[in-house]
């Protein structure tokens, strides 16, 4: 009976691969894109523990254990940047979290809907654009001898030329108002889509019952799109390590990176620049794991809250 | 003539309109600006003359740029990453995405869960760059192409497309003896324009605007147009100077504004004609995910 049993599964399973074969041979090479460029990097983070020396292998040579974590633990420029990073990025929660909202409520009240629509193309062209040019326009606006700003600084209230991009004291600020450039439009299309979805016989009732368009949004605009704002903030939080990078890197000079070295730059800057391969990788997977623990905890929380997460 | 109800519903519009006005300014002014300074005389822009109107109009800045070999040689290496990286990322995308879009097909689960899994966990730039390095690949053209060529956030748009497309065309599809290639082939891709269309411009604008990939992984005949405008921005590489020294920055300021806009034209240009497109991916995106 028992070996009958067997025989039936193992033709099943025959049959079951003669019969899909096609969509298995199709997943082959795209899997082992995966198992290649993906997860052998992933495998790769074994360096943080190993002794890299060039020309000996990507594995590196000997197991030195937590050396390397015990290193940066100590080095007061992992702490700078693990600041840095923290403050930018929750500068840029702060800042950035509640504008794509506030945006989506203001779109959803335009009555005239040609100008609505070109609002909505235009706010979301940025996101497209590449962050070297964002970076490029906004040094030539920004330029002390030429910029826009400077010069209506300079005729409108007499005041001296700031060199923005290579102040300390403005990297922050200028970091976080590109953000609200590049993707509050972008962004703002999740809420909007949720703002429409609100049935229209409640705005009907309200308005009956003579509220103000100010009422409406406070009463029905915002607590009926809580659910996506509470799913969108949870998503943030997951995501709050990592920065624009690129961006960052961008906007990094030596007379600012008191502020603007965060853990990607500095990875980057002993690992490629430095080529202190094990070091940046063990300061890297210490930010990845971190990251992790940050997009489980906030699913977990999320699906705790609103019954749903994001994987 | 439209009729406000009350004084504060009007003030209301009034307040939502300026904001959208500024908002709309806020988002071209840049631009504008940049164009602008590409067309103004060196004179000008050391003066300080120009604001959002070009002074001294004339197009030496782009003249001089296209004179200039190494910036049509950027230009052509981005045109070819594009092309190329978008057709390699299309390929692999929709094999993927085909089969795990059948939810019932045995292992789809762990697939999902393996590809799910890497968009949280990445190996990090310096085991990326060690394996890039140790499959021979920098400087090599190949080394722009094929660590990117798929994107997991994509991929989840597809499959999610995918899954829209009703059953039984395809059971109609297998009893009329088509097989599964067939069947993504003729039914399937042929259906899936749009998502095709959002996915892809997706994939082009990532390849168009990557830089930091060339920086780590190539040589300076292979970089691809914004690496070579971000070097003329760092001063890392030579705009020209057949001007006099005195006129070197004014002049630099208008090549640079020229890089500028020629490396963004094209998004510039087409993204108007394929805007819904690219606002379908995030709503797809949106149902899962």
């Amino acid at each position: 009976m028992k070996t009958y049993k067997r025989e039936a599964t193992t033709i099943t399973a025959k049959k079951y691969f003669l019969r899909y074969w096609q969509l298995y041979l199709m997943l082959v090479l795209p899997l082992l894109y995966f198992l290649v460029f993906k997860y052998a990097p992933m495998v790769g983070n074994v360096l943080a523990f190993r002794r890299y020396r060039p020309g000996m292998g990507a594995w590196g040579t000997e197991w030195v254990g937590l050396d390397y974590f015990k290193r940066f633990f100590a080095d007061p420029a992992f702490w700078r940047a693990f600041r840095n990073t923290l403050v930018l990025s929750l500068l840029n929660l702060v800042v950035n979290f509640p504008i794509p909202i506030l945006f989506a409520i203001l779109v959803n009240e335009m009555r005239h809907l040609a100008f609505k629509k070109v609002v909505q193309t235009v706010s979301y062209m940025p996101r497209f654009i590449s962050t070297v040019v964002v970076i490029a326009i906004l040094g030539e606006l920004l330029s002390p001898s030429s910029g826009i700003i400077n010069i209506l600084r300079e005729r409108l209230f007499g005041l001296d030329a700031i060199y923005f991009m290579n102040d300390s004291k403005y990297f922050r600020l200028i970091y976080v108002l590109v953000d609200t450039w590049q993707f509050t439009g972008w962004t703002a299309i999740i809420y909007l889509a949720a703002i429409t979805g609100i049935p229209s016989d409640l705005y009907e009732a309200a308005t009956i019952d003579g509220a103000t368009k100010a009422q409406q949004i406070l009463y029905i605009t915002i607590p009926s799109i809580m659910p996506t704002i509470m799913i969108m903030l949870i998503l943030n939080i997951g995501r709050l390590l990592s920065l624009g990078f690129e961006k960052v890197l961008l906007m990094y000079t030596p007379d600012n990176s008191m502020v603007s070295d965060i853990i990607d730059t500095l990875v980057y800057r002993t690992g490629l620049a430095n080529q202190n391969y094990s070091y940046a990788t063990a300061i890297g997977l210490f930010s990845g794991l971190i990251g992790i623990v940050l997009v489980a905890g906030s699913n977990t929380l999320s699906k705790r809250l609103t019954g749903d997460g994001i994987y | 003539m439209r009729v406000f109800k009350s004084r504060s519903n009007f003030l209301f519009t009034l307040f939502v309109n300026l904001v959208m006005l500024t908002s709309l300014l806020l988002c071209l002014i840049p631009f504008v600006y940049m164009i602008a300074l590409s067309l103004s005389s060196p004179k000008a822009i050391i003066n300080n003359e120009v604001f959002l109107w070009p002074k001294g109009l004339n197009v030496e800045a782009y003249l001089q740029i296209f004179s200039y070999p190494n910036f049509f040689h950027a230009y052509g290496n981005t045109i070819l990453y594009t092309f190329g990286g978008t057709a390699i990322s299309l390929f692999m995308m929709i094999l993927f995405a085909y089969p795990l879009s059948k939810s019932r097909l045995r292992g789809q689960k762990v697939l999902m869960k393996i590809v799910i899994f890497s968009m949280f966990f990445t190996g990090g730039l310096i085991p990326n760059y060690l394996l890039v390095s140790s499959l021979r690949l920098v400087n090599t053209r190949w080394a722009m192409l094929l660590p990117f060529a798929i994107n997991q956030f994509n991929l989840i748009l597809l499959i999610n497309f995918f899954r829209t497309i009703p059953a039984d065309m395809e059971e109609a599809a297998i009893i009329d003896g088509l097989d599964y290639f067939g069947i993504l082939l003729r039914i399937v891709l042929p259906l899936s324009g749009a998502a095709l269309a959002t996915v892809g411009l997706y994939t082009a604008v990532f390849f168009w605007n990557d830089w930091f990939n060339g920086l780590i992984y190539l040589k300076s005949s292979q970089f691809p147009v914004m690496l070579f405008l971000r070097n003329i921005v760092t001063g890392t590489s030579m705009v020209g100077d057949a001007a006099g020294a005195g006129d070197k920055t004014s002049i630099a300021i208008s090549i640079k504004s020229a890089v500028i806009i020629t490396s963004t034209l094209p998004i510039i240009v087409l993204y108007p004609f394929l805007q819904r497109y690219f606002v379908k991916g995030i709503m797809i995106g949106a149902v899962k995910g």
